[in-house]
């Protein structure tokens, strides 16, 4: 690492002086949209040339002026881009510019200049190409478009809808079929449960390309079903980048409303992280803690309950707007010498930080009535309240990059840091009548902090051996990740007619949670690629292996108030609960705070996974027009726990679990996948595809831990506990995909495709509700059968010149998706529905998939005029409704309701060279809400959880500095 | 031109420093969780594993709870009289109790002079206190609560509830042998006589808390009489179906209701005294599956006020709640406290329920106002508990609460 630092700084300083000239910068790409390598470039009537490197990419410095430029390589018809354009001290750009194969004539094609920097190219023929269905967006579309961030450009994505404003995911499978990478390696995201990656957070000026893979290949790994979306981060800018960003968002309900809700944080909130407010107090994670009973002295209880922060209530005050701003730099430098090397580095700084205020939440338990002719669910709580939650996040991404003609090294750097201080007051109306609780009135204040941060490192290689036809790609990358919720704090009066006071059985003690995860990610990957030739064609075989190494610590305590006899209250206030007088040894109330946490705590363990991968591919024509990629890839995953169940913690150690870095999961796959394209025309395809795919549970799932929200007091369960009818074995989903797609490419972006899919689920897991526990809510992950889905795809992407000329520039983009999907329920799930059946309702052992929508829909228009730098569109996006978690019996199921989101942004640049854009953002026009339901048979609906997200107005102002 | 270069050089220097100084943020360090074994001393025995063989508790030990300690289907526990039982401290899952799971068996017979005493660790009731027939704590006063769980029985007599089988609440889910109900009405969990259950109630999550003694499907061969439940952060019995009677029974100062019933408890409770609950004194549900059942709830004295504590209801019936009432006398009531009911639930019958109340009318202690036949105001009442069966042996009498009662 030291050597390599002084190695580049040392070559930084030999860069050699341009002078009086400027820079053409391109690459070439062939008929497939790869890059071209060993291509000749030339300045006509010269002596300057150059070639193309192993990324296809050429560099010269040419004296100011006019020039035409030509591109010859062998088997290739020569290219001529005429009037590019050498000014002093600029880059000039000509990205993408493909040759195509020799034909009989031989013939020069000529382009112009003006018309290769509206171009697509690489990407479309990409697409069109590909031996996997995919999509994506460039950086030259982003730059056309003037997205700013990686989320705004994914929107333009086919196929791909945005969730929470951050999350990706395709073709409405939810987060557990979805897949995101960075620069093709697989890290954890910031939410370390998610197999998402937030993308708000990357500037599109450092993207190179984000692409959807909507079916498995060998070469991809093999855990996702839905679709992989992988982000790339550019190593080599074009042209200088140093770009500032400012921007700005203000929603009616969220932002400078003096109702908003917050509480005291500490002095480095704002960047993030908590300053040492929240920490856990010296020797609370102690077997003792003093307590009036624990033996220890009257002094030391009360100055163990003293070093809690006493602060434990939520307060008013006025939100300020939403803001943000970013730096980014970036570019890339010849290096002297004969050889020309290239070095390119990217930098980008960015700081977030989002206020926000739900005016009136809703968390809500139902039940079913035993009668069979009582269809209506009945209330067993109702909590309504306020939320205010502030946001703080700062990002860093930097990259360095070493190119020779035919090797590239780089090393990236990311770094995310956030916390969430989250604020909430709630009104609890629990029902006695309702079963298995005992009815009470409380009103609680809820003070949570997250506290989340990923360190990223990618050390990557590329090297193109002997004539070029050998390719190898390596890829090292640890990721450091955690994510700690310090002090959780959950205080709530029980109100009655006579008293208001903390009642155990009724609003609960005043509680405090520490949560802490930490997590470790060792991926190491290498591919290597032969292009040869079969029947006279283009063939490649594709080789790799890969190996990713993933451990994880947990850790809950729990610790809640007690009174040492009788309370009382003459001002019921959460911020005066912690006075000095109230706490022990005093005259009334005497609190002390009891530890939840037994000395081996069941609610930790550590987990680690070690997934060994090898695959092989072939990809080769039998006949002219069929293309067929064969590849098999063999993941071997073995998972291992180390935790104990709450019998063996409290010291059953003979009846009690605890498993010492056993095995949990432990399987050795084949993958095979069969793509089979076949070119009906140049620019038509019927795409056959099989593939199979696992989804696997998470380290969170696979333990035995148990996960209390105490906002809404809903339990997670680990799933290696048993229960009546679940064996405590959660094992892998293993999928069957097939897709026939039929796909028709027009000029530049455009195109239309039609797709059916059919897909077998073995095991498929869902999150279900335990039937057995009626007092608390709990849920757990669980195989509960099989399922299969099988559904219509129709995308299309059409400019709308036919129409008229005047509309060439609008372009209209949609799919839809249509989904029937089935599980086959356990012999348990069906007898508990049948226990509840209703009167004319008839159940069968079949059901909705959970996760899986009937129905997604993604539709744009988009008006582009790059001309006069403005870009402006409205983009739909709606999921049918989806069944979130499965009832049955007492519980009816959860359904997501549609949320219709509707946005709306206009980007507008100006200035000399349009140095200065503004843009404008609406999201969410329709105003519609985020919610859940409770749904049974012939019930009125009856909410699970119900947010209001506003109207968010945004505001944005970007400088390129030269 | 240097100048561009070294400028490039200072920014690329800054990346460095600035990635360097947030790499360099530091988290918690790790706990060390290895466990150590509690200190046993010659008179003390630390109970850590569930009991899956026929045991035997003897009154010359004290056994500590260490955590849910549970008896298993086939295993009887025998507690010789005047034991003394303390379990340790802790909430959540750390939690102390002592469960019985369906099939196994709890026979604990004190007696009058030798009670059986569950209590917390903080508790310094020793054994020859207990020999020398003092069965007060010596430190702990009795309004104390929430110092370690409670006792549970699971048995296998019929619930009404969503299913045939349900876990228990005060037993976290991930524990099988808290699943309760079954068909055997006439199941036998032991026999529990002269029994006083102290400091207890610790809770796992709100809601969900631990009983003074909790009865769930238990069937009518188990015996259950002579218990007291004295500040318990919960409630002080709470029935969930079962044919269990169960007779001279006394709460005091228990954090939630003193009598809870659920899930068509089938069974009678005769003879009681309550004394200040926190909540309500009667808490009464009725069915929550398709099977349906009653129960019957007669000669008691209830305390609903005195001058530290108040209760809620003096009782709380639902629509459909079925039980008979006979024979309660509230010798103590504050102004505000009513008997709340719903008037179109013919399955609650009252009869001879005398109210002393404090000021106005019979009517104005009835949720809606009007006194249903069976309910009359007095100052006295014949028709009430015989408090003299707790004398000498229940923490409430000795610290002389159910004096003049």
């Amino acid at each position: 690492m030291k050597y390599s630092l002084f190695f580049v700084l040392s070559c930084l300083i030999s860069i050699t002086a341009f002078g009086n000239k400027g820079i053409v910068r391109g690459s070439v790409i062939d008929e497939d949209g790869l890059p071209l390598m060993s291509a000749i470039v030339v300045v006509k009537g010269t002596t300057i040339g150059t070639t193309t490197d192993l990324d296809g990419e050429f560099t010269l410095s040419v004296e100011t002026g006019t020039h035409n430029l030509q591109i010859t390589c062998i088997g290739y018809q020569p290219l001529s881009i005429e009037g590019v354009n050498v000014t002093e001290d600029e880059v000039n750009v000509l990205k993408d510019l493909q040759l195509k194969p020799m034909s009989n004539e031989l013939e020069e094609a000529v382009v112009k200049a003006k018309a290769v920097r509206t171009n697509e190219g690489a990407l479309i023929a990409m697409k069109r190409r590909s031996s996997t269905i995919m999509d994506g967006i460039s950086s030259a579309q982003m730059q056309l478009v003037g997205d700013g961030s990686a989320i705004e450009a994914s929107k333009r994505v086919t196929g791909v809808s945005i969730e929470d404003g951050k999350y990706i995911y395709v073709r409405g499978l939810g987060d557990r079929y979805t897949k995101t990478t960075l620069n093709g390696i697989q890290i954890p995201g910031l939410d370390p449960d998610k197999n998402s990656l937030q993308m708000d957070i990357f500037p599109t000026n450092l993207i190179d390309n984000i692409i959807a893979s909507k079916n498995f290949s060998a070469d991809l790994p093999a855990d996702f079903t839905g679709g992989l979306v992988n982000i790339e981060t550019k190593d080599f800018p074009e042209k200088k980048i140093f770009k500032v960003s400012l921007n700005t968002a203000y929603n009616p309900q969220m932002n400078l409303n003096s109702d908003y809700l917050t509480y005291e944080g500490g002095g480095t909130d704002f960047l993030g992280i908590d300053d040492g407010t929240r920490a856990l107090p010296d020797g609370a994670d102690a077997q003792n803690i003093p307590t009036p009973i624990s033996g220890a002295s009257k002094d030391q209880v009360k100055s163990f309950v003293s070093s809690f922060n006493p602060n434990l209530s939520a307060n008013r005050a006025t939100s300020p707007l939403d803001y943000g701003a970013s730096l980014t730099i970036g570019n890339q430098l010849q290096l002297k010498g004969e050889k020309k090397n290239k070095l390119g580095y990217i930098f980008s700084l960015s700081y977030k930080r989002d206020y926000t205020f739900y005016e009136d939440v809703t968390y809500s338990e139902y039940q079913r009535y035993k009668e069979s002719t009582k269809n209506e669910l009945r209330y067993a709580t109702i909590q309504k309240g306020q939320q205010g939650e502030d946001m703080a996040l700062v990002g860093v991404l930097g990259g360095l990059a070493y190119k020779t003609k035919k090797s590239k090294i780089r090393l990236n750097v990311l770094r995310l840091q956030s916390g969430t201080s989250k604020a909430g007051i709630f009104d609890i109306d629990n029902d006695g009548q309702a079963v298995g609780q005992s009815g009470y009135i409380a009103k609680s204040h809820n003070l949570e902090y997250n506290e989340r941060s990923l360190t990223n490192l990618l050390l990557a290689g590329d090297h193109s051996i002997g004539d070029g036809k050998w390719k190898v790609d390596w890829k090292l990358s640890p990721t450091w990740s955690s994510s700690d919720d310090p002090d959780i704090r959950k205080t709530a009066f029980t109100y009655s007619n006579l008293d208001t006071s903390f009642v155990a059985g009724a609003g609960g003690n005043p509680s405090r949670i520490w949560r802490y995860l930490d997590e470790v990610n060792m991926s190491g990957k290498l591919d290597v690629t032969r292009d040869y030739k079969l029947w006279d064609r283009d063939a490649k075989f594709k080789v790799g292996a890969s190996h990713i190494y993933k451990q994880r610590d947990y850790e809950i305590l729990f610790f809640d108030i007690q009174f040492f006899g009788n309370q009382s209250w003459s001002n019921p206030d959460p911020s005066e609960v912690l006075n000095p007088e109230n706490i022990y040894p005093s005259t009334t109330n005497n609190i002390y705070y009891q530890s939840g946490n037994l000395l081996l705590n069941p609610n930790a363990y550590s987990a680690n996974v070690n997934n060994t991968a090898f695959y092989v591919s072939n990809e080769m024509s039998p006949f002219p027009k069929l293309k067929t990629v064969l590849g098999v890839r063999a993941e071997n995953n073995v998972q291992r726990y180390t935790g104990s169940d709450q019998a063996y913690a409290s010291g059953d150690t003979v009846n009690g679990t605890y498993l010492d870095n056993e095995k949990v999961l432990d399987a050795l796959d084949f993958f095979p996948s069969v793509n089979l394209i076949y070119a009906v025309t140049d620019n038509q395809n019927i795409r056959f595809t099989y593939g199979r795919t696992i989804a696997r549970p998470s380290f969170k799932e696979l333990s035995f831990a148990q996960i209390i929200d105490p906002l809404t007091n809903r339990i997670f369960n680990g799933s290696l506990f048993k229960y009546p009818g679940w064996d405590g074995k959660l094992t892998e989903t293993r999928i069957n995909n097939f897709d026939l797609r039929w796909e028709y490419f027009m000029k530049r972006s455009e195109l239309i495709s039609v797709s059916a899919f059919y897909k077998t689920f073995d095991q498929a897991i869902e999150l279900v509700r335990i039937p057995t526990q009626q007092t608390s809510t709990e849920f757990q992950a669980r195989n509960v059968g099989d399922g299969k889905v099988y559904g219509l795809e129709f995308e299309v992407r059409k400019e709308m010149g036919f129409v008229s000329p005047f509309l060439s520039k609008l372009l209209v983009m949609g799919n839809l998706t249509l989904v029937k999907s089935q599980i086959q329920m356990t012999d348990l799930e069906f007898n508990a529905r049948k226990n509840y059946e209703k009167d004319g309702e008839n159940i069968t052992n079949t059901r909705d998939m959970a996760g899986q929508s009937p129905y997604v829909i993604n539709a744009g228009i988009s008006y582009n005029d790059p001309e006069i730098g403005l870009n402006t569109g409205v983009f739909y996006n709606v999921k049918g409704r989806t069944l979130y978690i499965v009832g049955a019996g007492l519980f009816p199921d959860v359904y997501t309701e549609p949320f219709h989101s509707v946005n709306f942004s206009v980007n507008k640049s100006f200035g000399k060279d349009r140095r200065t854009s503004i843009d404008l953002k609406v999201e969410n026009l329709l105003n519609d809400r985020l919610e859940k339901f409770y749904q049974a048979y012939k019930a009125d609906a009856q909410i699970f959880d119900s947010f209001n997200p506003g109207m968010t107005f945004s505001l944005g102002v970007s400088h390129t500095f030269k | 031109m240097k100048m561009r270069i070294s400028s490039n050089f200072l920014k690329s220097s800054l990346v460095l420093a600035a990635s360097i100084a947030l790499f360099s943020c530091n988290k918690k360090d790790d706990n060390n969780n290895t466990g150590t074994t509690p200190v046993v001393t010659s008179d003390i025995v630390i109970v850590s594993s569930n009991i899956s063989a026929n045991t035997t508790w003897s009154s010359d030990k004290i056994y500590q709870l260490a955590g849910r300690i549970t008896v298993l289907d086939g295993a009887t526990l025998t507690i010789e009289p005047g034991t003394i039982i303390k379990g340790e401290a802790g909430t959540g899952a750390n939690a102390t109790a002592l469960l019985i799971a369906r099939g196994g068996k709890l026979m604990a017979e004190g007696s009058e002079t030798k009670p059986i005493i569950f209590t917390s660790v903080a508790d310094e009731i020793s054994i020859a206190d207990v020999a020398a027939g003092s069965f007060k704590s010596p430190n702990l006063n009795n309004t104390i609560n929430g110092l370690w769980g409670g006792v549970l029985i699971c048995g296998k007599a019929k619930i009404s509830a969503s299913a045939n089988e349900v876990q228990i609440e005060g037993i976290p889910t991930s524990d099988q042998n808290g699943l309760y109900g079954g068909s055997n009405d006439a199941d036998n969990s032991g026999t529990l006589k002269y029994i006083s259950i102290r400091h207890g109630g610790a809770n796992i999550g709100s809601g969900n808390e631990i009983n003074g003694l909790t009865l769930a499907g238990v069937g009518s061969a188990t015996v259950i009489e002579n218990i007291e439940i004295v500040a318990n952060q919960d409630d002080g019995i709470e029935f969930f179906g079962g044919k269990v009677s169960v007779k001279n029974v006394l709460v005091m100062n228990n954090g939630d209701d003193a009598i809870d019933t659920d899930q068509s408890w089938s069974g009678t409770l005769d003879n009681f005294v309550i004394i200040t609950p926190g909540d309500h004194c009667f808490e009464l549900d009725g069915p929550e599956g398709s099977y349906s059942a009653g129960h019957t709830i007669k000669n008691g004295t209830i305390v609903a006020h005195n001058s530290d504590r108040t209760s809620g209801d003096l009782i709380n019936t639902d629509k459909n709640s079925i039980v008979n009432l006979e024979n309660l006398f509230f010798a103590s009531v504050k102004d505000g406290q009513v008997v709340n009911r719903t008037t179109d639930n013919p399955d609650v019958n009252f009869t001879n329920i005398v109210i002393n109340i404090p000021s106005g009318s019979i009517d104005d202690y009835i949720k809606d106002g009007s006194a249903p036949a069976g309910i009359t105001a007095g100052s006295t009442s014949s028709n009430k508990a015989n408090a003299s069966v707790f004398n000498g042996w229940t923490f409430a009498a000795l610290d002389g609460a159910t004096s003049g009662l």
